[in-house]
């Protein structure tokens, strides 16, 4: 049977680019004429040739245009080391000519025969004309100019060759060739703070719906590679939720009784509180319980993979020995200047690759600093965590608090208590002159919990919970109080044997 | 003075080459592309034609296989250039004198024309 001509996706062109082919829902429109926009640098070239040897890769024929641009020696020169370059598919299959010439000789309509005799002659069904702006600069008046474009689609269309017209200009400069075209893409690349960060944006995309918003991208040795903003990408899950009352150990011993049975499974628990309170241990106590068939992963910013082993051997949890059996995985990275949407990626892969279960990111203070865009944070995280519900991971985060000692726990990321269904504060106490450690359950989600503050300690064989701190109050302050302090001696647990100060 | 038929549709690399000949002390004339070349023959025989392969309208390779097909003009040596390797060029043309791989320093296509020509420019 014959498809409908209008059908959309039998029409697209994809660009064969990393996330772009997901940010425009498959592609390109066959036969579409784009602007693509950009500062000098912000990788319009790049994205335009990757898509010329994806598109004769998948047996499409492209001619690259050039007007005042870099010599095609020296693109290609460029280009020659990134993964896609195939120099095999030129120039039967790709070919490059410079228009500039028959521009300057005979005007834009020098430039228009020019391009629809190559179309035609090279049997294109992709051209790119690199550097749109010297042929507006050399119309007589925008009118021209707009004719010249109408001209265009005119011909991109007859001869269902998609056209991508790159011209170089700031980002949110409106043109009146922008009416005209199917779409227009916006490449940027901005300087936060003492960083850069490349990002695109679709502003049109005539025909078809498209993530909205900016993107961040990578320029790297395999070309461009899009990271689709995971709120948009992922504003509804992959796949349907199906909540359970199914409980995941934690690992802790103590915790899960207090929790009433663990964490849910398929839930999202953040462990919150200052250096030197044990979240990493609780979390690799966490995994220890992983499985080959029910698998942990451990995605961390903060010790390496080599300091988590020697960590995990100290508390008695062979982490080297989980990692050969393939009941975890370690993915690690240097806190260094990731993007945001990189690492969600970059987890949901490595989820997904591993069919993991358990997940402890260690920790989320490090994703919020690799943001240009802090105010994302809650609406990132719950998008993030909603993927990994759905796909059934059980996720323990650690966030560190700044304050070490003190009344106040400072949350770096704005409500996220309705992120989490499982909140856990680990605090530092003062009493008599010594620090302890103590644990609360600050909320489940559709659970009841023993909401006592519990003291815990960290032992060589880990973290433990050891019973209820009482006799004294205005514990979470930091500075607990007690109550008798002018008569008898309060009843106050005697101390655990100090612990090792394992964290 | 000898004479070169520069056929480039780089409009800088058309300029500058084209310069640097004319400092050499030959007689320069260009063209945009293989069409614009086959009429600036029909004005003047050059001692050489240097040409790029890939341009628009018609290209290098079939711009030397008219010299070639051409009783009047196949004795002109012809020195192509181009940004992709030789046997890329060789399945459509190989009747050339010499090939220069771009980019290239200026002193090999100097070598390469005087490879040619090999009196120079007088």
């Amino acid at each position: 049977m014959t498809e409908p001509r209008n059908d959309l996706s039998l029409m697209r062109v994809p660009s064969g680019i990393a996330g772009l082919d997901r940010v425009l829902s498959g592609g390109f429109l066959r036969g579409g004429v784009y602007i693509v926009q950009g500062v000098p640098g912000a990788g319009k070239t790049i994205l335009a040739n990757q898509m010329c040897f994806n598109h004769v890769a998948r047996g499409g024929r492209a001619v690259y245009v050039t007007l005042l641009a870099e010599s095609h020696a020296r693109m290609l020169q460029h280009l020659g080391a990134m993964s896609f370059y195939d120099e095999g598919a030129i120039p039967d299959r790709l070919y490059y000519v410079s228009a500039f010439k028959m521009l300057e000789d005979d005007g834009l309509k020098g430039l228009l025969d020019m391009l629809r005799r190559e179309i035609r002659g090279q049997r294109a069904s992709l051209v790119v004309l690199d550097g749109l702006v010297a042929a507006e600069e050399t119309a007589p008046s925008d009118r021209e100019f707009k004719k010249f474009i109408h001209e265009v689609q005119m011909h991109a269309a007859m001869n269902d060759c998609t056209t991508l017209l790159l011209t170089s200009g700031g980002t949110g400069r409106v043109s009146p060739e922008h009416t005209m075209v199917d779409g227009l893409i916006e490449l940027d690349d901005r300087v936060v703070d003492v960083r850069t960060e490349r990002s695109l944006l679709v502003r049109k995309f005539r025909g078809s719906a498209s993530l909205r918003g900016r993107h961040a991208f990578r320029i790297t040795g395999n070309g461009l590679v899009v990271f689709p903003r995971i709120e948009a990408a992922f504003a509804t899950p992959s796949r349907p939720d199906h909540a359970t009352h199914e409980r995941v150990a934690s690992g802790v011993d103590g915790l899960d009784e207090v929790l009433d049975g663990g964490f849910f499974r398929a839930s999202t628990t953040v462990l919150f509180g200052p250096t030197g309170t044990g979240k990493t241990t609780a979390g690799l106590q966490f995994l220890a319980s992983a499985r080959e068939d029910d698998p942990g992963l451990l995605f961390g910013f903060y010790e390496t993979p080599d300091r988590l082993r020697v960590k995990a051997e100290s508390l008695g949890i062979d982490l080297a020995g989980l990692e050969a059996r393939g009941a975890v995985d370690i993915v690690w990275q240097a806190q260094g200047e990731n993007l945001l949407d990189e690492l969600g990626y970059r987890l949901l892969d490595a989820v997904e690759r591993r069919g993991a279960r358990r997940l402890f990111v260690d920790g989320l203070g490090a994703i919020v600093e690799s943001t240009a865009d802090p105010q994302r944070m809650s609406r990132f995280v719950a998008a993030l965590s909603n993927e990994l519900r759905v796909r059934g991971v059980t996720t323990l985060y650690t966030l560190e608090s700044s304050t070490i000692l003190g009344p106040a726990l400072e949350v770096p990321i704005r409500g996220i208590s309705s992120l989490a269904e499982c909140l856990i504060a680990l605090r530092h106490v003062e009493v008599e002159a010594t620090t302890r450690r103590v644990l609360s359950i600050l909320k489940v989600r559709n659970s009841g919990f023993d909401p006592a503050l519990r003291e815990f300690e960290i032992t060589g064989r880990g973290m433990r919970l050891v019973g209820p701190f009482r006799g004294y109050e205005r514990i979470l302050s930091g500075y607990a109080h007690s109550p008798d302090r002018d008569g008898h001696s309060p009843a106050v647990p005697p101390s655990p044997q100090r612990p090792s100060r394992r964290e | 003075m000898k004479t070169i038929l520069l056929v480039e549709d780089e409009f800088g690399i058309a300029g500058a080459l084209s310069v640097l000949l004319e400092d050499e002390g030959y007689r320069v004339f260009t063209a945009a592309n293989g069409r614009d070349a086959l009429d600036r023959l029909g004005e003047v025989t050059p001692d050489l034609v240097v040409t790029d392969f890939m341009m628009p309208l018609m290209d290098g390779a079939a711009l030397g296989r008219t010299l070639r097909s051409d009783p009047a003009r196949r004795h002109i040596p012809i020195l192509m250039m181009s940004a992709v390797s030789e046997s890329a060029l060789r399945d459509r043309f190989d009747g050339y004198d010499g090939f220069l791989r771009k980019p290239f320093p200026i002193p090999q296509f100097f070598d390469a024309i005087h490879a040619i020509l090999k009196d120079g420019p007088s």
